[in-house]
C-alpha cells in the first residue's frame, strides 16, 4: 500500500513537472523559428532573434533595471510585512482584525485600480514617477503575502523555546533575532520568492508609476503591440536563464556565508 | 518555405537600408542644436530608431520614448499627471480627440510652426474629423482601419466582400471581432450611421438602433469564436487556425501578409470606417518648443513615413511614402479603389451619446 | 547572558555557534543597548506600543491611503475632474451595479470561477506538495520544489502566449494528438472555460504550492508512524493526521489563491472565450474603453473587493473551527 502510494505520487509530481514546463519548452523553441509570429509550423529556424536580445543593450539594461527592482522591493516588504506578522500573530488586542484587514488589502486589489490609485497617491506625496515609485508600489503590493506566508509559520513557533529564551534573561529583541528569526527563514525565503516573481512580472503597476525607462515587462507588453514575435520569447528565454543564474549564484553565495560564519 | 526565408532576409535587410537612406539630413540643418530633450509616449516602432538618432545627433534633443499599448491607458496616465505632465508628445487616435480635449489634456497644433505640415496627404490633415473647436490637434502619421481579414487557403474573395460572412453558419465558431468596433461596423451593415453624428439630438433613436445591434450580435453569439481586444490575439488566432476570417485592423492583418502566411483583407461593400494616429502635444507640455522641433522633423521626409508603415503595418499618411515600400508592403498596405469608396473616417462628435450607449451595450452581449 | 543555542536548531538556518554567541552576548551587556532596552521594555504595554506603532502606520498610510483615494473617486460624479465641471459627490455608481442585472452575471462568474479554480489548483498541487515534503529526501527538496519554480520566472504574458500554441488547432497538444491517430479533426480547446482553467491554474499553483509544501514539511514523520502503529489504515492517516495538520497550509494556500483569481484580467483576455467574461474586465472597461468612467470603475472594484474580503474572512473562520474541531 505504501508502496503504491509512492508510486502513484511519484508519477504525479513528473506529470506535473512536465505540465508546467510544456508551454516553458514551446517558449524557448518559438524564440528559434524564422518568422516575425510564433505557432506551428515551424518552416525555417534562425538564431537571429537571439542574436538580436544580446546585441540590444537596452534588453538587457532591462532586465537589470527590473532584476534591480524586485529585489528593493523584495527587501523593503519582507522587512515590513514580517514586522507585521509579529505584532499580528497569536496576539490579542483591540483593532487586530482591522490591521489585519489592512495588512492584506493591497493583494486583493484588481492592478489597473490598484496602479490609478498608486499613482494619485505618489502625486499627493511628491513622489515623482520612475524606479523608487515603482519598488515602492511593488513593495507595498507584496506585504500581504509575506505577512501571511510568514504568520503561517510563526503560528507553530512553539511558545516554550521563546519562554525558555527569556527565562535565561535574554530581552525580545535579542530572543526574536536569536530564536524567532531563524525559525522564519524557511516562511521569509519562500515570501521572497514570491515577491521577487510578482514584481518581476508586474505590468500595470510599472506602467503606471515607471518613467521614461521600461521594465522587462512594460517592454514586452509594448513590443507585443506589433505581434508576438519570437524576439519577445528569445527575451523571455535569456531572461530565464540569467535569473536562473542570479538565484543559483545567490544560493551557492549564502550557503558558503553560512559555512564561513 | 523559400518565401519565409526571404520575407527574413529582406526584414533584416531594409531595416538596414532604412538606417543609410535617412543618413542624409537635409532637413534637419535648419534646427540649430537646441539641446534638452523631448518626451513622447507612442506605440512601439513609431518613432524609427534611425530618423531617432539622426535627430538627436542634429539637434542635440535627447528623445525619451515611453512605449505604451493602449489609448485608455495613455488618458489615464495623463489624466493622473495633469497640471505637469512629464510628457510632451503623445499618440491619440483622431476620433479619440474628443475625450482628451473634453478633459482639457491637450494643447491645439499650432501648425504655423510645421513647416513640413504640407508633407501630408491632405486626405488626413484637411479631413472633417481633424479640425475640432476650430483647431487643428494633431499630426496625422499614420492610418489605421477596419477590415474583414481572411485566411485565403480556407475563405474565399467573394465571400469576404461582404460583413454577412463574418456571422454565416458555414463559419461557426470560426470567427472573431472587437466587439466594440463590430457595433458601429453592424450599424453600417444596417443603414445607419455608425458615427451617429445624425442621432445626435434624437437619444431615443440613438438608443433603438443601439438596441437593435446588440440583439444582433447576441443573435449571432453562438457562432463567435472570440471578442478579442489586441492585434497580437487575433494574429495568434489566425496562425492557430482557430479561426478562418475576422475583423480586425489593416495594420496587424498586414504584419501577417508580410510574413507570408496566407491572409487577405478586403473593405466590405457594406462600408467600414477608418481611424488615423496622429501626434499631439500634451497641454502644459514642458519642453513644447522641441516637441515642435521634433514634429516638424518626423514629418520632413517621405522615407520616414514608409520606415513607420514597414514596421507597423498601417498606412502612411505622408505623401509619397509608397515608394519606399517593396512589392508586398504596397501590396499589404493598399485597397483597390472601389473598396476605399466604402471607407469612411470615424468621427467624435457624436462620442458621448454613442458611448454611453455602446458600452452597455457591450457589456450586455458579453454577460448573455 | 547565557543563552542556549540548541533551542534554536531545528531551524535549519545554519546557527552560527560560537562567532555569533560572542557579538550578541557583548551587545546585550553593551550599557546603552542595555539602557535603551530597559527603556523600551519597561511595561508590556510600552513593549506592544513600540512593536505596533510602525505597522499601524505603516499600513494606514501605504495601504489605506491609495484605497481612500479610489473610495472618493468611486463616491464622485466626475473624474478626473475636466475644467469649469464642479464634482459633486453622489451613490450612482453604486447604486449602478445594483440597478442593472447585466453586472451580475460577470460578478457572480468571477466568484464561481475563482472558486472551482482554487479548489482544482488545491487538487493538483497537494499531491505534489505531499511528494515533495514527505517522499523526498531533504537535501533534495528545494532543489525539486525550485525546478517547479522555474517556469513561474517567464512573465505572464509571455507564458499565457505559450499555452495559446499548445492549446490552439495547429497547437503542439492537438499536433501530438492527430500524430498519434487519436483525432482526425483538431479539438477546439482555446477560448473556453477549459483553456482559462489551464491558464489559472498554471498561474496559481505557485502560491498553493509553497503554503502546502511548508505546513506538510513540518509535519513530524513519528506521527504518522505513531498512527501506523496503532494500527490506522493509509487513508485514515490521512485523514486523521496529515490533513488535520496542513489545515493551516491549505486555509492560507486557498485564501492567496482565491484573491489572486477574483482579480485576474489577462489570463481572462487571453484565454477566455465569449461566454466567460468576468468581472475584472467589466472593470478594465471603465477604464480603458470609455476611459472617462473612473468613479463606475472604482465604485465596481470596491464591491469586487469588500464581497472577496467577506467570503476569505468566513472560510478562513470556517477553517480555524476545523482546526480546533480536529485537535481537540
Amino acid at each position: 500500500m505504501m508502496r503504491g502510494n509512492r508510486i502513484f505520487l511519484t508519477c504525479f509530481y513528473w506529470a506535473f513537472v512536465l505540465y508546467v514546463f510544456i508551454p516553458l519548452i514551446l517558449m524557448i523553441t518559438m524564440g528559434f523559428k524564422d518568422s516575425k509570429f510564433i505557432g506551428f509550423p515551424i518552416r525555417s529556424w534562425t538564431l537571429d532573434w537571439y542574436a538580436s536580445v544580446f546585441s540590444n543593450t537596452e534588453i538587457l539594461s532591462t532586465f537589470g533595471y527590473s532584476v534591480t527592482i524586485a529585489v528593493l522591493a523584495t527587501l523593503i516588504s519582507v522587512f515590513v510585512g514580517t514586522w507585521i506578522a509579529v505584532l499580528l500573530e497569536g496576539r490579542k488586542f483591540w483593532g487586530r482584525m482591522v490591521i489585519m484587514g489592512l495588512t492584506v488589502m493591497p493583494a486583493l486589489v484588481p492592478g489597473i485600480i490598484s496602479a490609478i490609485a498608486f499613482r494619485i497617491y505618489a502625486r499627493l506625496l511628491g513622489i515623482e514617477p520612475g524606479m523608487g515609485a515603482i519598488v515602492w508600489s511593488h513593495a507595498v503590493h507584496t506585504v500581504p503575502f509575506v505577512a501571511l506566508v510568514v504568520m503561517a509559520r510563526l503560528s507553530t513557533l512553539p511558545k516554550s523555546q521563546i519562554e525558555a529564551a527569556r527565562d535565561l534573561g535574554a530581552d525580545p529583541l535579542i530572543a526574536f533575532v536569536r530564536i524567532t528569526l531563524p525559525y522564519l527563514i524557511p516562511a521569509i525565503i519562500g515570501a521572497s520568492i514570491f515577491c521577487m516573481l510578482i514584481s518581476f512580472d508586474d505590468f500595470v503597476r510599472s506602467f503606471f508609476l515607471g518613467g521614461y525607462e521600461p521594465t522587462l515587462p512594460v517592454l514586452i507588453f509594448a513590443k507585443l503591440r506589433s505581434g508576438m514575435s519570437p524576439e519577445i520569447n528569445a527575451i523571455a528565454t535569456v531572461a530565464l536563464v540569467l535569473t536562473a543564474a542570479i538565484g543559483i549564484w545567490a544560493e551557492r553565495f549564502t550557503r558558503r556565508m553560512n559555512k564561513d560564519s | 518555405m523559400t518565401k519565409l526565408i526571404y520575407n527574413r532576409r529582406r526584414f533584416l535587410g531594409t531595416a538596414a537600408m532604412t538606417g543609410a537612406a535617412l543618413a542624409s539630413p537635409a532637413y534637419l540643418r535648419r534646427a540649430h542644436a537646441a539641446g534638452g530633450e523631448v518626451n513622447i509616449w507612442t506605440y512601439n516602432d513609431f518613432v524609427p530608431a534611425a530618423f531617432k538618432e539622426q535627430f538627436e545627433a542634429e539637434t542635440g534633443i535627447k528623445v525619451n520614448v515611453r512605449l505604451v499599448d493602449d489609448q485608455g491607458k495613455q488618458f489615464n496616465l495623463l489624466a493622473a499627471e495633469q497640471p505637469n505632465p512629464t510628457v510632451d508628445i503623445m499618440t491619440v487616435a483622431g476620433h479619440r480627440f474628443l475625450q482628451f480635449i473634453e478633459s482639457d489634456l491637450l494643447d491645439p497644433l499650432d501648425t504655423g510652426r510645421l513647416s513640413n505640415w504640407d508633407k501630408i496627404n491632405p486626405t488626413f490633415s484637411e479631413s472633417d474629423w481633424s479640425t475640432i473647436n476650430g483647431e487643428k490637434w494633431g499630426a496625422p502619421i499614420l492610418s489605421g482601419m477596419e477590415v474583414l481579414s481572411y485566411n485565403t487557403e480556407l475563405v474565399s474573395e467573394e465571400e469576404a466582400l461582404t460583413w454577412d460572412t463574418l456571422f454565416s453558419e458555414k463559419y461557426k465558431g470560426r470567427t472573431a471581432y472587437i466587439i466594440q468596433d463590430m457595433m458601429s461596423i453592424v450599424m453600417l451593415m444596417k443603414g445607419y450611421d455608425g458615427n451617429m453624428v445624425e442621432y445626435k439630438d434624437d437619444p431615443e433613436k440613438a438608443a433603438a438602433i443601439v438596441q437593435e445591434v446588440q440583439e444582433f450580435l447576441i443573435e449571432k453569439k453562438p457562432l463567435v469564436r472570440k471578442y478579442y481586444d489586441g492585434g497580437a490575439e487575433f494574429q495568434q488566432m489566425m496562425i492557430n487556425q482557430d479561426i478562418a476570417l475576422g475583423h480586425s485592423w489593416n495594420g496587424p492583418a498586414a504584419a501577417l501578409i508580410n510574413d507570408g502566411f496566407p491572409l487577405a483583407m478586403t473593405i466590405p461593400r457594406e462600408g467600414s470606417y477608418g481611424f488615423v494616429y496622429t501626434y499631439n502635444i500634451a497641454k502644459n507640455a514642458p519642453n513644447a518648443d522641441n516637441a515642435y522641433t521634433f514634429l516638424d522633423a518626423i514629418l520632413a521626409s517621405p522615407e520616414i513615413g514608409a520606415a513607420m508603415t514597414k514596421a507597423s503595418g498601417f498606412i502612411s499618411t505622408y505623401k509619397d511614402a509608397t515608394q519606399y515600400l517593396t512589392e508586398l508592403e504596397k501590396k499589404s498596405t493598399s485597397f483597390p479603389d472601389e473598396q476605399l469608396a466604402n471607407l469612411q473616417f470615424f468621427r467624435a462628435e457624436a462620442n458621448e451619446i454613442k458611448y454611453s450607449l455602446i458600452d452597455v451595450a457591450v457589456e450586455k452581449v458579453k454577460a448573455s | 547572558m547565557t543563552l542556549d543555542t540548541s533551542t534554536a536548531t531545528d531551524a535549519r538556518s545554519g546557527d552560527p555557534k560560537d562567532g555569533g554567541r560572542s557579538v550578541w552576548a557583548r551587545l546585550a551587556t553593551w550599557t546603552p543597548y542595555h539602557a535603551m532596552m530597559s527603556l523600551v521594555t519597561a511595561s508590556p504595554r510600552r513593549q506592544f506600543l513600540i512593536l505596533a506603532i510602525f505597522p499601524i502606520i505603516w499600513v494606514l498610510t501605504q495601504h489605506l491611503g491609495p484605497m481612500l483615494q479610489m473610495l472618493r473617486v468611486s463616491l464622485t460624479d466626475a473624474y478626473p475632474v475636466a475644467p469649469g465641471v464642479e464634482q459633486n459627490l453622489t451613490l450612482d455608481n453604486y447604486a449602478r451595479f445594483f440597478a442593472d442585472s447585466i453586472f451580475m452575471m460577470p460578478f457572480f462568474r468571477t466568484l464561481v470561477y475563482a472558486a472551482v479554480f482554487t479548489f482544482c489548483t488545491l487538487i493538483i498541487t497537494y499531491p505534489v506538495a505531499y511528494f515533495l515534503a514527505r517522499h523526498v529526501s531533504r537535501k533534495n527538496q528545494m532543489l525539486m520544489l525550485l525546478l517547479l519554480l522555474t517556469p513561474f520566472w517567464v512573465g505572464e504574458i509571455v507564458r499565457t502566449y505559450a499555452i495559446m500554441i499548445l492549446l490552439g488547432n495547429t497547437g503542439a497538444l492537438n499536433l501530438a494528438l492527430k500524430w498519434l491517430g487519436l483525432i482526425e479533426q483538431p479539438i477546439p480547446f482555446m477560448y473556453t472555460s477549459f483553456s482559462m482553467g489551464v491558464g489559472v491554474v498554471y498561474l496559481t499553483a505557485l502560491y498553493m504550492l509553497l503554503p502546502l509544501y511548508s505546513a506538510l514539511e513540518k509535519l513530524p514523520k513519528s506521527m504518522n508512524e505513531a498512527a501506523a502503529d496503532l494500527g490506522a489504515g493509509p487513508w485514515t492517516r490521512f485523514r486523521r493526521v496529515t490533513l488535520p495538520m496542513s489545515i493551516e497550509g491549505i486555509s492560507s494556500g486557498c485564501t492567496l489563491v482565491f484573491l489572486i483569481s477574483t482579480g485576474f484580467y489577462a489570463v481572462a483576455v487571453l484565454l477566455g472565450g465569449p461566454s466567460t467574461t468576468v468581472f475584472a474586465e467589466t472593470i478594465a472597461g471603465f477604464f480603458h474603453v470609455a476611459g472617462d468612467q473612473w468613479p463606475t470603475g472604482a465604485a465596481f472594484a470596491t464591491i469586487m473587493f469588500a464581497t472577496a474580503l467577506l467570503i476569505t474572512g468566513v472560510f478562513q473562520m470556517i477553517m480555524k473551527s476545523l482546526r480546533k474541531g480536529d485537535l481537540t
